[in-house]
């Protein structure tokens, strides 16, 4: 579970990215933050990593208290939780399998489980065949299927992501969207977005974000800009 | 090691630079630590020969000449005082010129004077002791090696003393430089640490490729340092041969434990290979632990 209480984020010039912001997520839970640019859907997605304190208020995630300055588990947090950019954030220098693998390699896995593991990820990606294919022979909708496989992969129970369709064409955006339609009910998936027709068709939990306050939260809803 | 390769193959320039200058760090640090070895190895060789040899006129009784002895040992300042009679010195003096028979008919033992052989405990106590004997009655002739001592001690004070200043700049600009080479590289690999940091690696893992490398650059290093200043070493071995005729071994206490450093051995060159190698991997460590840091804050 993850619960925001009374999360406030002011930045050290002045601009306010977050104003008293409060929700929960459930386990396993399907959510879309959706809100125009600067709303502060990234500044709350890197709040769940710890990459951004808030300056009052409360973060819990599964357990961890992330508010706290000391907090040295983070390495444990963060390897709970998969992470999915708007620009892939790719290894240019390894090949597909690498990519992916980097995430189990990580913890500290062993080469036979890497093995396995990969192949499945990228099974449910559908990159099988690819796994030795550098990023430079990919398209953008492939780097984005490499970055999703190595944020699920090594039991991460979170999955968050930042805009994953941004760089994307719509097709391709609807065919990213599938695999994590897949993982739903399977992982906690939090997406950062503003393509609403991609919010209104899942029909899943929305979170509105304005200007750093949450003016709606619908369990089931869609998405006006 | 594949790794260390390809990241070496990938930044070819720099990881060059670096090795450059870990050589040239490791090779001038070579000779200046055998250079010094091989100074206070002499220095102590001096140290064994008789440092002070006083000689009592023909007719100074026995007593007068071992109330001396008794008073020098007593000055806790004299390690060692060997008495020589008259006797004795003759035999000496046979032994010496046993190939002159000339020289032997023209000596008798009445005409050697008995003396005293004088190890001080340390080279500065040397001018102390002969001043004291020159006051003393009977005494003939006080003869002492201060200049050799003293010039060795000079030498061997100013060369630690340079090399302590050429080491410690040597050290920081070998850090500097490999500091900046690392951090050249650590740049290109920014977003890949970035992404890293984010899913959860640890600062060890983080920094593992780039200590290893740089792990691997110093040992290199170390092994071509080495292997130049053996060579020119074994080159020049006949000419230190004749150089340092008659000495017959030079030491020096390490953690009281004598080592040997002439004639060259196994022993030696052992130790200073690993000494070299553990210099150059504590300075490649330093250098990439500075680099990686900067980058290291979750």
């Amino acid at each position: 579970m993850i619960t925001f209480d009374k999360v406030t984020k002011k930045f050290p010039l002045g601009n306010t990215a977050l104003n008293d912001v409060s929700f929960e997520i459930d386990d396993n839970q399907f959510v879309f933050l959706v809100g125009q640019s600067g709303a502060g859907k990234t500044t709350i997605l890197k709040m769940i990593t710890q990459e951004i304190i808030p300056s009052s208020g409360s973060i819990i995630v599964d357990d961890f208290d992330v508010t706290d300055k000391n907090f040295s588990q983070i390495i444990d947090l963060r390897r709970k939780i998969g992470i999915i950019f708007q620009d892939f954030k790719v290894l240019v220098d390894k090949n597909i399998f690498e990519n992916v693998a980097v995430s189990l390699k990580v913890i500290g896995a062993d080469q036979s489980e890497i093995k396995t593991e990969v192949k499945k990820a990228l099974e449910l990606v559908g990159l099988s065949k690819k796994e030795f294919v550098f990023p430079i022979q990919l398209s953008a909708g492939e780097l984005q299927r490499v970055a999703i496989a190595r944020a699920i992969i090594g039991d991460r129970d979170i999955i968050i992501a930042d805009e994953p369709t941004g760089n994307l064409d719509p097709k391709t955006s609807w065919d990213i969207m599938k695999i994590f339609k897949k993982l739903e009910g399977k992982k906690t998936i939090i997406i950062a977005t503003h393509n609403t027709d991609i919010v209104n068709s899942f029909q899943k939990r929305v979170l509105v974000l304005k200007e750093g306050k949450i003016v709606k939260d619908q369990r089931k809803g869609g998405y006006e800009l | 090691m594949k790794d260390i390769w390809t990241s070496i193959r990938r930044t070819p320039y720099q990881s060059l630079s670096a090795f450059l200058i870990l050589f040239f760090t490791l090779f001038l640090t070579l000779i200046l630590f055998v250079s010094l070895t091989f100074l206070y190895g002499s220095l102590n060789y001096l140290e064994t020969k008789p440092q002070v040899t006083v000689y009592f006129q023909n007719k100074t009784p026995e007593n007068n000449i071992f109330k001396v002895r008794e008073e020098l040992m007593n000055s806790g300042k004299v390690s060692n005082i060997k008495y020589t009679n008259k006797n004795e010195a003759f035999n000496i003096y046979k032994q010496d010129n046993k190939d002159n028979p000339l020289l032997l008919e023209m000596v008798s033992a009445d005409i050697l004077p008995p003396s005293l052989d004088i190890y001080a405990k340390k080279p500065i106590y040397l001018p102390e002791i002969a001043e004291y004997l020159k006051k003393q009655g009977d005494i003939d002739e006080v003869q002492y090696e201060k200049d050799t001592i003293d010039k060795l001690l000079v030498l061997t004070n100013t060369i630690r003393i340079s090399a302590l200043i050429f080491f410690s700049y040597l050290i920081l600009m070998s850090i500097v430089v490999l500091t900046t080479m690392i951090l050249f590289k650590i740049a290109l690999k920014e977003s890949e640490i970035t992404l890293l940091r984010l899913i959860g690696a640890t600062n060890f893992y983080i920094r593992k490729p780039y200590i290893l490398e740089s792990l691997f650059l110093g040992f290199t290093a170390s092994l071509l340092s080495f292997g130049i200043f053996s060579s020119i070493v074994l080159y020049f071995h006949s000419f230190l041969q004749s150089y340092l005729k008659g000495i017959t071994a030079l030491s020096i206490d390490v953690f009281n434990y004598s080592l040997v450093i002439w004639p060259l051995n196994y022993i030696f060159f052992a130790i200073v290979f690993i000494s070299i190698s553990l210099f150059g991997a504590i300075i490649s460590s330093v250098a990439s632990y500075i680099a990686t840091n900067k980058y290291l804050k979750v």
